[in-house]
């Protein structure tokens, strides 16, 4: 505090009900459903609400409507809590299965331009381990498609329906820190990018959408703008994340750029071939085959390659052959990625394989809450306790509804589903326009603080060196298959750079548009979640889901059937471990609890 | 985001502004076909044009006074200069930004169009209906 | 020739020149524009070595190296990278575009950098969008209907889905609106060529029961009729998109409603 010199910041005040951070699919659906609910409502987000990372969903949003194969709510079900590997919770997947039907309906309502069957109805495309019959299949049409452009079209729709009503928007305006005092969250500090104003905003509750922390590895699929804000501001605020360790890497992000391939490219038949031209997943999931769940492929893909029978001059990727689809059919349902594969690899589709190679895509960890989207901080008699006036929701949250891997097209229903219901929940804890009790400790001082530091800093190292030498780390030490000893090394490693991090100067010192600076703080954020990831992944001494250990290659369901809670110590600069129990109960008793069984696909 | 100078307005009421003026679909409409009108009728002018040429002042004269071609003429004088008229509005609306001078300036389109057009129009007419 | 809105009362100048420092054969030249309203400075043209060896196929990678390892001041919007975002569009070797879909290839000799054209900048490449923001709200972008909604979906043939094709892919990157000359003389009153793409991909739209409505506040002088089918929209656009069409389209359904 002692060189903080306040004045050297304007600061303008806010007073809402509900401040929602991130304007993704998640963070527009809870917007709009706080301001439904009568509740004075402001969004904020760093980027324009259509440049947000939704936008880039490709293949669908799961929702058992049935309209082009028998299905059911429980059939989606029982295959969440298989995909997750049985470490999500079973009464936060009824509620996402049961109202996934609805949330669509109500996307459609909003306008969506979703494709159509010869009736008129959604088009839906099968997607990788959504079965019928619980599980026993065959498969299910699940995943509700425009095209390959869903998450585009599912954005662009929730940012014009967001506009119907009075909600606030606060457009690249990047949130520092939570205001926290006494465990109870009384806002969001931010920055305006514009002219670099700090803007406080009281809020009786605040909602983090922000998204994951995928660009804390080299090769990801993720935007240059998933860097887990939120979820770095929750440790800060004293809170614990969880399941860090579970990382999705897609099995089809292109050889060298990264770009998504969705995997609705094979649930229109597209199938992945070998050096020897064979299609090898017939050998590793001999029924779901190309359209097993994601860690199952990008695992067999990996021993592919590390077998020798890779593709290229190298033999470090896997060629995804379209070129025997119908070009009509590519057309009219994959022309996204036929764009692409053109510019990012030069691929003419209709003629020629894509190049590609298992990435990060998706974190299933992040902030706990329960499936009302409160933000849970166990104590010593409730492991599911709430943090009053804090919630989080979308892919910042683990509600947990993915567990230990994410199946393909149900992160954009999680956005809706949760988006939603955090919008209905904080409609049922506020009334609206009740006035806000003044701060009585330094929350915002410290915002401020942890920015001024970030600008004034003297060091030797810029962020982007600082950035490529974590993601480095990350790539190497925690990638598809782990290792005990490539971990701990990791875990040093990464620790080490954690270290090093206030060696960073910024060179911009302006305030207007200070992208320099923003990166700062962002690879801060980032490089405490790679620490909690490479650290809880050193931890977990099994092999489940996203989490494939060589040296544990099996479930362990009597030792590690629970969740990771990390918090961080960040005057020492310490990760702490700590453990939450899977939830082994259902929402109603219209489904039992699904019990734990091999995985096979 | 910025927004920036004296102009206070939120920048969805700069945009919504006055509101839409409901028209402008018959100025399109009417450029378009006096455009159309005007491929016959000028075809018909240089024939005309042509016939007259090396012709006497008196040949001349009678040619235009025939009632065909003093009707094709005067079609041709309206349709080319309402073409012309609407055209230039739309350099004006274009290029000219002080609302006064703009106001001014449609005006003065207007009265020169109609001007010269009733003057054309009134020389077939003198010269159809016997000068 | 691009027009750049360039700050009050100040000129174009020639910048800093960053040299090349990793003794690479494999040399580009990047010119960019740069202009930081903090320091009271002429905007002025930046000029960077880029070894292309180490660097990435696209204009983006080329301009996210020189601000990771040579001068971390450019500022720039980014995101995707895969030209679904439309955070990076600029004005790249004379033509508006996305910087992540834009080959470095395709540029012969210097590549010259400047934001998108004829919009206020904040600094160096970012504009102030805030206009064609508002443009594009004041268009109501959702579906507006008066029936009773269905327990299910509105059902839409996949005849009157595929109206929606070649519309519903804008990514509001304004590299249209931007390039449209009527859009530079008349940006505040002129709609511009994504936001009548954006309003046609709702006109048509079999769901929607506003079309009239929808017609009625786009019939003006200046929200629609600015447009004089000059076509560069269309060269235009990083997506393949033909807003000049869309807007044909328009004034059809408005002749088509009076007659």
């Amino acid at each position: 505090m002692a060189n903080l010199n306040l004045d050297a910041y304007d600061i303008v005040e806010h007073e809402y009900d509900v401040v929602v951070v991130g304007a993704g699919g998640a963070g527009l659906r809870a917007t709009l459903g706080s301001a439904q609910a009568g509740l004075r409502t402001a969004c904020i987000s760093k980027v324009f609400p259509t440049r947000s990372h939704t936008v880039a969903a490709q293949g669908g949003v799961a929702a058992s409507l049935g309209n082009m194969s028998p299905d059911n709510w429980k059939w989606h079900m029982y295959d969440t809590v298989k995909g997750s590997d049985w470490l999500g919770d079973q009464d936060a997947i009824e509620y996402l299965c049961r109202n996934a039907p609805k949330a669509v309906y109500e996307l459609e309502h909003f306008g969506v331009p979703f494709s159509r069957t010869e009736e008129g109805k959604i088009y839906q495309r099968p997607f990788g381990g959504m079965m019928q019959n619980f599980g026993e299949g065959p498969e299910a049409q699940r995943t509700c498609a425009a095209a390959d452009r869903t998450g585009h079209a599912m954005l662009h729709t929730l940012y014009g329906q967001s506009l119907r009503y009075d909600a606030e928007f606060f457009i690249e305006y990047f949130a520092i820190d939570l205001i926290m005092e006494k465990g109870e969250c009384k806002g969001v500090v931010c920055i305006n990018m514009d002219d670099g104003k700090i803007h406080v905003f009281r809020s009786h509750i605040a909602i983090m959408a922000t998204g994951g922390y995928g660009r804390t590895f080299f090769s990801c699929t993720s935007a240059h703008t998933c860097t887990g804000d939120g979820n770095a501001m929750v440790l800060r605020a004293g809170i614990g994340l969880q399941d860090m360790e579970f990382v999705q890497f897609h099995p089809t992000g292109i050889y060298g750029a990264g770009c998504l391939i969705t995997e609705g490219s094979r649930g229109e038949g597209g199938i992945l071939i070998n050096s020897e031209g064979e299609r090898f997943m017939e050998r590793y999931a001999p029924s779901a085959k190309d359209l097993a769940s994601r860690d199952v492929v990008s695992r067999a893909m990996t021993i592919e390659i590390r077998e020798g029978r890779g593709v290229g001059p190298d033999k470090d990727h896997i060629y995804l052959h379209l070129d025997h689809l119908d070009p009509a059919l590519l057309a009219e349902r994959l022309p996204g990625i036929s764009e692409s594969a053109k510019v990012f690899a030069g691929v003419d589709v209709n003629k020629q394989p894509i190049p590609v190679l298992p990435t990060v895509h998706y974190n299933m960890g992040g902030i706990p809450t329960n499936y009302h989207g409160e933000v849970i901080d166990p104590t010593a008699d409730d492991t599911n306790a709430t943090v009053p006036g804090l919630m989080a929701i979308g892919e910042a949250a683990c509600v947990s509804v993915h567990g230990a891997n994410r199946l393909g097209s149900n992160s954009l229903i999680d956005l809706v589903v949760f988006g939603r219901a955090a919008g209905l929940r904080a409609g049922e804890l506020l009334k609206p326009n009740q006035p806000h009790a003044p701060l009585t400790e330094n929350g915002q001082e410290l915002a401020i603080e942890r920015l001024d530091h970030a600008r004034y800093k003297k060091g030797s190292q810029t962020t982007a060196g600082m950035r490529l030498k974590m993601q480095k780390v990350m790539q190497s030490n925690c990638a598809v298959f782990r290792d005990g000893d490539i971990l701990k090394e990791g875990v040093t490693m990464i620790n080490d750079i954690w270290q090093q991090s206030n060696d960073i100067e910024v060179t911009d010192k302006s305030l207007v548009w200070n992208s320099d600076l923003l990166e700062c703080l962002e690879f801060d954020n980032l490089i405490s979640q790679a620490v909690v990831t490479m650290e809880g992944a050193e931890n977990r001494k099994e092999s489940r889901g996203g989490h494939a250990r060589e040296d544990y290659p099996d479930r362990d369901d009597k030792d590690w059937m629970k969740h990771t809670l990390a918090k961080v110590d960040f005057d020492k600069k310490k990760a702490n471990l700590t453990y939450r129990p899977v939830h082994d109960f259902t929402m109603t008793e219209e489904i039992d609890y699904i019990k734990p069984k091999k995985r096979v696909y | 985001m910025s927004s920036n100078g004296s102009d206070m307005r939120t920048p969805l009421g700069k945009v919504r502004g006055l509101g839409s003026a409901k028209d402008g679909t018959s100025h399109f409409w009417q450029q378009r076909l006096t455009g159309l009108a005007n491929l016959p009728l000028s075809l018909f002018f240089m024939y005309s044009i042509y016939s007259m040429a090396g012709k006497s002042y008196q040949e001349a004269m009678a040619f235009i006074a025939s009632p065909l071609v003093s009707v094709m003429l005067i079609l041709f004088i309206a349709s080319s200069v309402y073409h012309m008229k609407l055209g230039m509005q739309v350099v004006l609306e274009d290029y000219i930004h002080g609302e006064k001078m703009k106001i001014l300036l449609l005006i003065l389109n207007a009265f020169f169009a109609t001007f010269i057009g009733i003057a054309c129009i009134f020389s077939i007419l003198k010269i159809s209906f016997g000068a | 020739m691009v027009e750049l809105a360039l700050p009050k009362n100040s000129v174009l100048t020639d910048g800093k020149n960053w040299d090349d420092t990793s003794g690479s054969s494999n040399i580009k030249n990047f010119k960019v524009y740069r202009w930081n309203p903090d320091d009271g400075k002429n905007p002025r043209m930046d000029s960077y070595q880029v070894d292309m060896d180490s660097c990435g196929p696209m204009v983006l990678d080329a301009i996210i190296k020189i601000k990771s390892e040579i001068d971390p001041t450019l500022t720039f919007r980014r995101s995707c990278r895969e030209g679904i975002c439309g955070s990076c569009a600029m004005n790249i070797d004379g033509s508006n575009t996305l910087a992540c879909t834009k080959a470095i290839a395709d540029v012969k000799g210097d590549v010259k950098i400047y934001p998108l054209p004829h919009l206020q900048v904040i600094k160096d490449l970012v504009p102030d969008l805030t206009n064609f923001y508002a443009q594009h709200a004041s268009i109501e972008p959702w579906l507006k209907t008066t029936t009773v909604e269905p327990e299910k979906e509105w059902l839409q043939s996949p005849e009157e889905r595929s109206k929606l094709d070649g519309l519903y892919e804008c990514i509001l990157c304004a590299c249209c609106a931007t390039s449209c000359p009527s859009y530079w003389w008349n940006g505040d009153r002129y709609l511009g060529p994504a936001i009548l793409l954006q309003s046609y991909r709702w006109l048509i739209d079999s769901r929607d029961e506003a079309t009239g409505e929808r017609l009625d506040d786009l019939e003006d002088p200046f929200r629609l009729y600015r447009c004089h089918t000059i076509m560069n929209c269309a060269k235009a656009c990083p997506k393949g998109l033909s807003p000049a069409k869309a807007i044909a389209s328009i004034k059809e359904m408005m002749v088509e409603r009076r007659y």
